[in-house]
């Protein structure tokens, strides 16, 4: 069990209090409602790159790092395709630093051109490094737009194509700022050895006087329901061959969304997983296969991929496969099975909330969500989980008519 | 109305209070630690072994290692994985030079069953054939897709020309061991480093102490006889080397000298000269490589420790046709450093940062743990961070720029790049 409190300032800000007394660190989370999916069409990269600039200095403060380093802190900050998510870890004595910086940035920003020369360049760099100069690394580039046609989802958080990055404007970073960087769009997250009267103070002192802004109306094209099988190659100096079969799956808020997770788990997760057992170890057919679920807050994706064995051609693979989901849809997985899953969920989260930063973070993520007793929640919801649900679930998510299949076959270099 | 152009005060490090594990012999130098105080249900047990990659005959250290789970003349490996599996537990096993490390993560309420399986799953370990070809085949694709990656081929290289002097330490996976391997070799190498090879059991969870008890009883026969044997004064090769990967779009750099560990007398401040010069997000290379320039997503500095030595490396990737502008910058900042003192503020920033890092690396019962245990490894204990601390707090500049003049020279380093030949 997570205790938290939970509070809204004047200006709209959502601020959720989570008290640890055995830790001698304050985290500060910060939470912004906007993400890869809420960019233009023409300007991808956009989110991220903006997350580079925020630490470019803001409206009273030239440098965002060094105080916070004088302080003993550290921080970082990553993007998604739902969210952008800033984190400041310091000794708790010095939290009021990390307020006074965390909050001059939602103020406003103050970042020079040569700022956002170098940070496009960094992020340039950053696309090489991640996308363009690893083997596989362009998949996700090419997934996605197999997958959706229409939703946002369509792009990578890093963009696109690098030349997005390199023709972003000035007046376009200031008008994304006006628009999603308010108090109005965003979740603050306090944990530490505090006093609740105490983070009500000093959260009014640093963030009472933002002005509130207008929560952005988030208006996404809907992915229309896939009803045809999708397949693309694409051809690629890598040394192996390699296949991502990509399902469509339910919403974060969904129900179902933790069945697909199961599902994913019973498919792919361990080495006692349905998939590694029958196609790995037993027929030999691949030198890695796994399964999972991106985790996105719209419908998000179930995706299996691995790399084929020397020798070993995509289709049979491919029958091999059908054949293990078809017996997920044909027969409910047993009880004994399920069971095992659930408890290896059970262990991970014992050991993720662990840590005072992930609690803070999973805290903001899900009142987002829309209550952050979710995170309380969430063990219930998998526990009431039956073979009866997966057997549902499989047979509405594991169809070729939902399916996009991305084919990586090796050629020579 | 708030003010916002000047900084909240700053209150200075407290205290840290360390929580000692308690210690138990197994032998007189095979020991358990146990971090009891757990305030969850979370358990982690750590068996380490003397099975490093430095340890054999050839390449085989790995492969060992990768087989340990693999089944014995009762159990499948996929039966061994499903019983942990059905216990919600979950298994790490790394590999470095001078040590292999077996991690066991599960509730409190299956540790014991957990263990068991482990344990058995260890002992007798059988090395099947069809498991050892499974191995293989995934060794040589995950080689072949490493190899790829000019992250990679510049580390494997890199390795090569810092312990140039040592065959065991400088030895790397080819493509040709995967070839050759033989069951009756690895069997031996088992036998020898794995159960006569236990070094220490680490354990982390609110356990009953006569569970601790009956852990110990349990893989006490696996102590190893003796101390374990490790090499020191690592030579290096200096000068630059370049690995061709035609292609890549990005150059790896790599460069780096040997060191020395915590034993040394100019280790504390030396962290204290790396940190400023590329170990943390405000240092000099990031603030001059990326921030300035912007060739790079990343660039850094660190000390890696051994038994009886260290090494000091600098690592980036950077766009191909930066790659010597980078290495010029590099150089020029060892060159600020060694000749102009540190001003005052940015020494005070880095110490607090400092501070706070130890602070972090002391929160809850895993991280305490850990953080020991990097003491332990050398002979020192807790007291060894308060020592820190005050060094920390005590450092000028004038010893900065002693310490810079005295190590940061560039002629000693072995530099080593990879990617495409401009």
């Amino acid at each position: 069990m997570i205790h938290f409190e939970r509070f809204t300032l004047g200006n709209g800000l959502k601020v959720i209090f989570h008290k640890d007394e055995t830790t001698p660190l304050a985290v500060v989370n910060t939470l912004y409602d906007v993400g890869a999916r809420d960019e233009d069409a023409e300007k991808t990269g956009f989110a991220h790159l903006f997350e580079h600039l925020m630490f470019g200095g803001s409206v009273n403060i030239p440098d965002f790092d060094a105080p916070l380093q004088l302080a003993g802190g550290e921080s970082n900050a990553f993007t998604s395709n739902d969210i952008t998510n800033y984190y400041d870890v310091l000794p708790a004595q010095n939290i009021e630093t990390a307020l006074w910086l965390e909050s001059d940035r939602m103020l406003s920003l103050a970042f020079t051109p040569k700022s956002l020369e170098t940070q496009r360049s960094v992020v340039i760099e950053e696309f090489r490094q991640r996308y363009l100069n690893q083997p596989y690394g362009d998949v996700w580039l090419k997934l996605r737009p197999l997958a959706y046609h229409t939703h946002p989802y369509q792009w990578a958080t890093i963009g696109k194509e690098i030349s997005h990055i390199e023709d972003a404007k000035m007046e376009d970073v200031k008008a994304f700022f006006a628009r999603f960087y308010n108090p109005s769009n965003a979740i603050l997250c306090i944990a530490g050895n505090f006093e609740l009267d105490y983070v009500k103070t000093v959260v009014n002192k640093w963030y009472g006087d933002i002005p509130s802004g207008i929560k952005p109306a988030r208006i996404l094209p809907a992915e229309p329901e896939q009803t045809e099988f999708r397949e693309q190659t694409i051809e690629s100096k890598v040394p192996s061959d390699a296949f991502y079969y990509a399902f469509k799956m339910p919403e974060r808020k969904s129900a179902d969304y933790y069945i697909a997770d199961i599902l994913s788990d019973a498919l792919g997760r361990d080495k006692s997983s349905r998939l590694y057992i029958a196609i790995q170890k037993e027929q030999k057919l691949v030198t890695e296969i796994g399964a999972y679920i991106t985790g996105s807050l719209d419908n998000g994706l179930l995706v299996i991929s691995g790399k084929l064995s020397p020798d070993v051609t995509f289709e049979q693979l491919d029958e091999a496969l059908w054949k293990v989901l078809d017996e997920v849809k044909a027969t409910a997985v047993p009880q004994e099975e399920l069971d095992r899953l659930k408890n290896k969920i059970r262990t991970a989260k014992a050991f993720q909330e662990q840590g005072l930063l992930n609690r803070a973070m999973n805290l903001t993520y899900f009142e987002l969500l829309g209550d952050a007793d979710g995170i309380n929640q969430e063990a219930l919801l998998y526990a009431g989980i039956t073979p009866d649900h997966m057997q549902k679930t499989a047979r509405s998510i594991l169809n070729k008519t939902n399916c996009s299949l991305l084919k990586v076959k090796a050629i020579q270099s | 109305m708030t003010t916002r152009n000047t900084a909240p005060e700053i209150f200075p490090l407290q205290k840290i209070n360390f929580v000692v594990p308690h210690t138990f012999d197994i032998t007189p130098t095979v020991k358990l630690y146990w971090m009891q105080s757990v305030p969850d249900e979370t358990t982690r047990i750590e068996l380490h072994f003397d099975a490093g990659t430095i340890r054999g005959e050839r390449k085989i250290a790995g492969f060992v290692n990768a087989l340990l789970l693999s089944g014995t003349k009762d159990k499948t490996s996929t039966q061994i994985h499903e019983e942990l599996d059905s216990l919600g537990a979950f298994i790490d096993h790394e590999i470095a030079q001078e040590i292999a490390i077996v991690s066991l993560y599960c509730l409190r309420e299956n540790v014991e069953s957990a263990v068991n399986i482990l344990l058995d799953a260890i002992e007798n370990a059988d090395f099947p054939e069809n498991e050892v070809s499974d191995m293989l085949r995934e060794k040589k694709q995950n080689f072949l897709v490493s190899s790829e990656k000019v992250g990679v081929l510049v580390r494997r290289a890199f390795q090569k020309q810092l312990f140039s002097n040592s065959v065991n330490y400088s030895r790397q996976l080819e493509l040709s061991d995967l070839d050759d391997v033989s069951i009756a070799e690895m069997k031996r190498f088992h036998k020898e480093f794995y159960l006569q090879g236990l070094r220490k059991v680490v354990v982390v969870g609110n356990l009953a102490p006569d569970y601790i008890d009956r852990l110990i009883d349990a893989v006490g026969a696996w102590s190893k006889p003796g101390n374990c044997e490790f090499e020191g004064d690592f030579v290096n090769k200096p000068g630059r080397i370049h690995i061709d990967k035609p292609g890549a779009v990005q150059t790896a750099i790599r460069m780096g000298i040997p060191l020395f560990n915590k034993t040394h007398v100019d280790f504390l401040d030396f962290q204290v000269l790396q940190t400023i010069f590329g170990d943390y997000f405000g240092s000099r290379l990031m603030s001059n490589i990326r921030e300035d320039k912007g060739y790079t997503y990343g660039i850094g500095s660190g000390v890696a420790e051994s038994s009886k030595a260290g090494y000091f490396i600098i690592a980036t990737e950077v766009g191909k046709a930066v790659t010597e502008e980078t290495l010029k910058e590099i150089r020029h900042e060892m060159d600020v450093l060694k000749n102009e003192a540190v001003p005052q503020e940015e020494l005070d920033l880095v110490k607090n940062y400092l501070l706070g890092q130890i602070l972090k690396s002391a929160d809850g019962p895993n991280a305490m743990m850990d953080l020991y245990m990097a003491a332990q490894l050398h002979g020192k204990d807790f007291g060894y961070y308060n020592e820190a601390i005050s060094h920390i707090q005590q450092i000028d500049q004038e010893r900065i720029m002693e310490l810079a003049k005295k190590y940061l020279n560039w002629e000693n380093f072995s530099i080593v790049t990879a990617g495409e030949k401009e």
